[in-house]
C-alpha cells in the first residue's frame, strides 16, 4: 500500500512538471529546456518572499505560478520568438531554441546558486504546516494528496481544453502545420505567448508543491527533473496528454518498485532502459501518432 | 661596390644577431635570479591558487574552505613566517566539474611562479587533478576529497582526515545508546560516503539490516526510507548530500521514526535547516567543531569569528591548517621551486603540529590523522557531544 502511495505521489510530481513541457512541445513545437530552471526559480522566488513574511501555501502557490508564467512569457518573448523569426528553416530553429532554453536556464541557475551558495532551500518559513495521516502501516501527507489531486485535475483540464476549446483546436492546428494555421487566421505568436505562460505557471505550481513535498531543493533540482520529464513525454508520445500521464506514472512506478525491491543502485539504468525498450517497440511513444511519410 | 655592400650587410647582420643573443642571455640571467625554477630565496610575492567549487552543489564546502585559506594567508602575511614575502591567493571555480578542475590545475601548472596549489574539496575533481599534479610535479594540498586515489605520491597531500579513519569515534554514541543494528541509506555519487556505507559502518559492530544506494537523480526518499524501516533497525544511518539530507530526515519522521539518525558532515553548514524540527536528532562524526576545547582550535575560532562574524565549519578549519602547512614548507625550503617545496612538505609532515583541527596533529601517508569529534543537530544548531576516541 505504501509503495502505491509513494508511486502515485512521485508520478503526480512528474506529471505536474512534464505537463507544461508537453503542452508547449506538442503544440507550438517549443522544447523548452529552461522549464526546469523556471520550476526551480518559482520556488526560489517564494523562498525569498518567505524571508520577509510567513505566507500560506495558497499564497506561495499563487506567487509561484505568477513567477513561472512571467518567466516563461519573457523567455518566449525575448529569446524564442526572435530565434523563430530569424531562422531560415524549422530544423535550425529547433536547435537554436534548445540552446536558447539551456542558456536562459543557466542564467536563472546562476542567480539562485549565487544567493543560496547551492545550499538546499525550502519553504519551511510558510505559515502552513504539513500534516501526516497514518492508517494501517501506510502514511501520506496532506501536501502529497494535494499534489496528486492538483496534478490529475490539471491534466484533465488541460486535456479537455486542448480537445474541446477553440483555442485548443487552434493550438493543435499550429502543432500540425504552423504555416497553414497562420493562413487560416490563427495568431500563432499570440497563442504561443499564452501557451508558454500557462506552461510556466504549471512549472511554478510544480515547483512550490515539490519543494513542500520534499522539504528542500537545490538550484540544480530542476535539471534533474527536466531529464525525467523529457523521458515521460518521449515515453508517452509527444503531443499526447494521455501519453505524458502514462509516462509519468510508469517511470514513477518503475523507480519506486526498484527502490523498494533492490539496493537502489540500478534504478536509473533500469528505468531509462525500460524507456529505450518501449521506444524500440513504439518509436513514437505509447500514445503518440505514428509518423506517416508519403513517398 | 655590390660586394662591399654585401659584406657590410653581412657584418651588420652578424653584429645585430650577437647583440640580440647577448641581450637575451642577460635577460635570462636576470629573470632566472627571480624565477621559481632554480634559484634560492623567496620572491616578494608568492602566488598560490585555490581550485575549489565556488558554484554548484559543493559550493558550500568550497567557499568555506576558501575562507579558511584567506584567514590563514592574512595571518601569515602579517607574521614573519616567510621573512617578508607575501602570499597572494587566487581562487578559481571548478563548478563541481572534474574536467573544469583539471583544466584549472593545468593552467596553474603552466605558471612557473606558482609553487603549490590547493586542490578541490570534491573527490571527483581531486581524482582528475591528482595524476596531473603528480606527473607535473606540482605540490597540491587538498581538503576534504576523501576518496581513494586522491593522495597518490609525494606531490599530493590532504589536510582532511579520511572520514573512514575517524568515523569510528561514533562507537561510544552507538554503545551508550545500545544500538545493535542499523539500516543504511547512502548516495552512490560520493566515493567517500560509499566507502563509509559499505566498509566503515559494517565494522562498527552493528548488524546491517539493509543498505540502499540512491543516485543523483533520486527524487523520492520515501521509498528507501520505507524499505529501511521495514527491517526494523535500532538506528537509521543516512549518508547523503545536499537537499537529500533534509528530505530524508523529513521522510523518516513522516514514516513514524522518532529515533536518532547517524549521519555525516555533509549535513552540516545549515543543510538540515529546511527540515525544521524533523532534522533534529541527526548525529555525525566530524574532524572539527567550533566548540572543541584545544587551545589552538579556540584561537582559530576566535580569529575566524572576528574576521567573518560566524562560527567556522570544519572545511574552513582544514583549509586554515592546510595553508599554514604549505607556508611552513615554503619557508623551510626558502624557495618557490616545486621540488624543493615538496621535499620540505615531506620533512614538515614528520613533525606533529597544533592547528585549527587540534593539537598534536600528525600525518600518515600524506593525510592528516586525528580522532574526531561527534556532534548532534539540535533545535539550536550543531552541538558538540564529545571529543576524542571515546573508546
Amino acid at each position: 500500500m505504501q509503495e502505491l502511495l509513494n508511486a502515485v505521489t512521485l508520478g503526480s510530481v512528474y506529471l505536474l512538471f512534464a505537463l507544461g513541457m508537453s503542452l508547449t512541445w506538442g503544440t507550438i513545437d517549443i522544447l523548452n529546456f529552461s522549464h526546469g530552471a523556471i520550476f526551480m526559480f518559482a520556488s526560489f522566488s517564494a523562498y525569498l518572499m518567505l524571508e520577509h513574511s510567513a505566507l500560506s501555501l495558497g499564497l506561495l502557490i499563487l506567487l509561484g505560478m505568477i513567477a513561472g508564467a512571467a518567466l516563461s512569457f519573457l523567455v518566449q518573448f525575448v529569446v524564442f520568438e526572435p530565434i523563430l523569426r530569424r531562422s531560415k528553416d524549422k530544423g535550425s530553429a529547433e536547435i537554436q531554441v534548445l540552446i536558447g532554453g539551456i542558456g536562459t536556464g543557466m542564467i536563472l541557475l546562476a542567480i539562485a546558486q549565487h544567493k543560496t551558495r547551492s545550499n538546499p532551500f525550502g519553504l519551511n518559513g510558510s505559515s502552513t504546516e504539513s500534516t501526516t495521516w497514518h492508517w494501517g502501516g501506510a502514511h501520506i501527507t496532506d501536501v502529497a494528496v494535494l499534489t496528486t489531486v492538483v496534478a490529475i485535475s490539471l491534466w484533465l483540464v488541460v486535456g479537455w481544453w486542448l480537445r474541446r476549446s477553440r483555442q485548443g483546436l487552434a493550438l493543435r492546428a499550429i502543432g500540425v502545420d504552423a504555416d497553414v494555421a497562420a493562413l487560416m487566421g490563427i495568431d500563432r505568436r499570440g497563442l504561443a505567448m499564452v501557451t508558454m505562460a500557462i506552461s510556466g505557471a504549471l512549472a511554478g505550481l510544480a515547483g512550490i508543491l515539490f519543494t513542500f513535498l520534499q522539504v528542500a531543493i537545490t538550484p540544480e533540482s530542476g535539471d534533474t527533473l527536466l531529464l525525467k520529464a523529457f523521458a515521460c513525454i518521449v515515453l508517452g508520445g509527444v503531443g499526447s496528454m494521455a501519453g505524458v500521464a502514462f509516462g509519468a506514472f510508469l517511470l514513477a512506478g518503475a523507480e519506486t518498485v526498484l527502490l523498494t525491491r533492490t539496493d537502489g543502485s540500478w534504478v536509473d539504468a533500469i528505468s531509462f532502459g525500460l524507456i529505450v525498450l518501449v521506444l524500440l517497440i513504439r518509436p513514437s511513444g505509447m500514445f503518440g501518432r505514428a509518423e506517416v511519410r508519403r513517398t | 661596390m655590390a660586394g662591399t655592400r654585401l659584406r657590410t650587410m653581412r657584418r651588420t647582420l652578424i653584429t645585430t644577431a650577437a647583440l640580440l643573443a647577448g641581450l637575451t642571455a642577460l635577460t635570462a640571467c636576470g629573470s632566472s635570479s627571480n624565477s621559481s625554477a632554480s634559484a634560492k630565496g623567496l620572491p616578494d610575492q608568492i602566488k598560490l591558487v585555490a581550485i575549489n567549487p565556488m558554484t554548484g552543489p559543493a559550493a558550500f564546502a568550497g567557499l568555506a574552505a576558501n575562507k579558511g585559506y584567506e584567514l590563514a594567508i592574512k595571518e601569515i602575511n602579517d607574521s614573519d613566517l616567510l621573512g617578508g614575502s607575501k602570499l597572494k591567493l587566487e581562487e578559481v571555480d571548478t563548478k563541481g566539474e572534474a574536467q573544469e578542475a583539471a583544466s584549472k590545475l593545468t593552467t596553474a601548472i603552466s605558471d612557473k611562479s606558482i609553487p603549490a596549489v590547493f586542490g578541490s574539496v570534491l573527490s571527483q575533481d581531486a581524482l582528475a587533478m591528482s595524476p596531473i599534479a603528480q606527473k607535473s610535479q606540482m605540490p597540491i594540498m587538498y581538503t576534504q576529497a576523501g576518496s581513494d586515489g586522491v593522495v597518490i605520491g609525494d606531490y599530493t597531500w590532504r589536510a582532511t582526515p579520511l572520514m573512514g579513519t575517524y568515523y569510528s569515534v561514533i562507537k561510544k554514541f552507538i554503545a551508550d545508546n545500545g544500538y545493535k543494528s542499523t539500516g543504511i541509506i547512502y548516495t552512490s555519487v560520493s566515493p567517500t560516503l560509499t566507502d563509509v556505507a559499505t566498509k566503515t559502518i559494517p565494522e562498527l559492530g552493528m548488524k546491517i539490516t539493509k543498505t540502499i544506494a540512491t543516485s543523483a537523480t533520486t527524487q523520492d526518499f520515501a521509498a528507501p526510507v520505507q524499505q529501511i524501516l521495514a527491517t526494523k533497525p535500532d538506528v537509521v544511518t543516512v549518508l547523503l548530500q545536499g537537499a537529500a539530507n533534509p528530505s530524508t530526515m523529513t521522510a523518516l519522521r513522516q514514516a513514524g521514526y522518532t529515533g536518532k539518525v547517524l549521519g555525516n558532515s555533509a549535513a552540516s553548514a545549515g543543510n538540515l535547516d529546511p527540515a525544521g524540527a524533523a532534522g533534529v536528532g541527526m548525529v555525525w562524526p566530524v574532524d572539527f567543531n567550533y566548540e572543541q576545547k584545544a587551545a589552538s582550535s579556540q584561537k582559530f575560532v576566535a580569529a575566524y569569528k572576528a574576521a567573518y562574524g560566524e562560527d567556522p565549519l570544519n572545511y574552513a578549519a582544514e583549509a586554515y591548517d592546510a595553508a599554514y602547512f604549505v607556508a611552513r614548507a615554503i619557508a623551510a625550503a626558502d624557495s618557490t621551486d616545486r621540488a624543493a617545496v615538496k621535499d620540505a612538505m615531506v620533512a614538515e609532515s614528520k613533525k606533529s603540529f597544533d592547528g585549527a583541527l587540534g593539537e598534536g596533529l600528525t600525518w600518515k601517508d600524506g593525510t592528516i590523522v586525528l580522532d574526531g569529534v561527534v556532534v548532534e543537530h539540535t533545535a539550536d544548531g550543531e552541538k558538540l557531544l564529545y571529543e576524542g576516541s571515546g573508546q
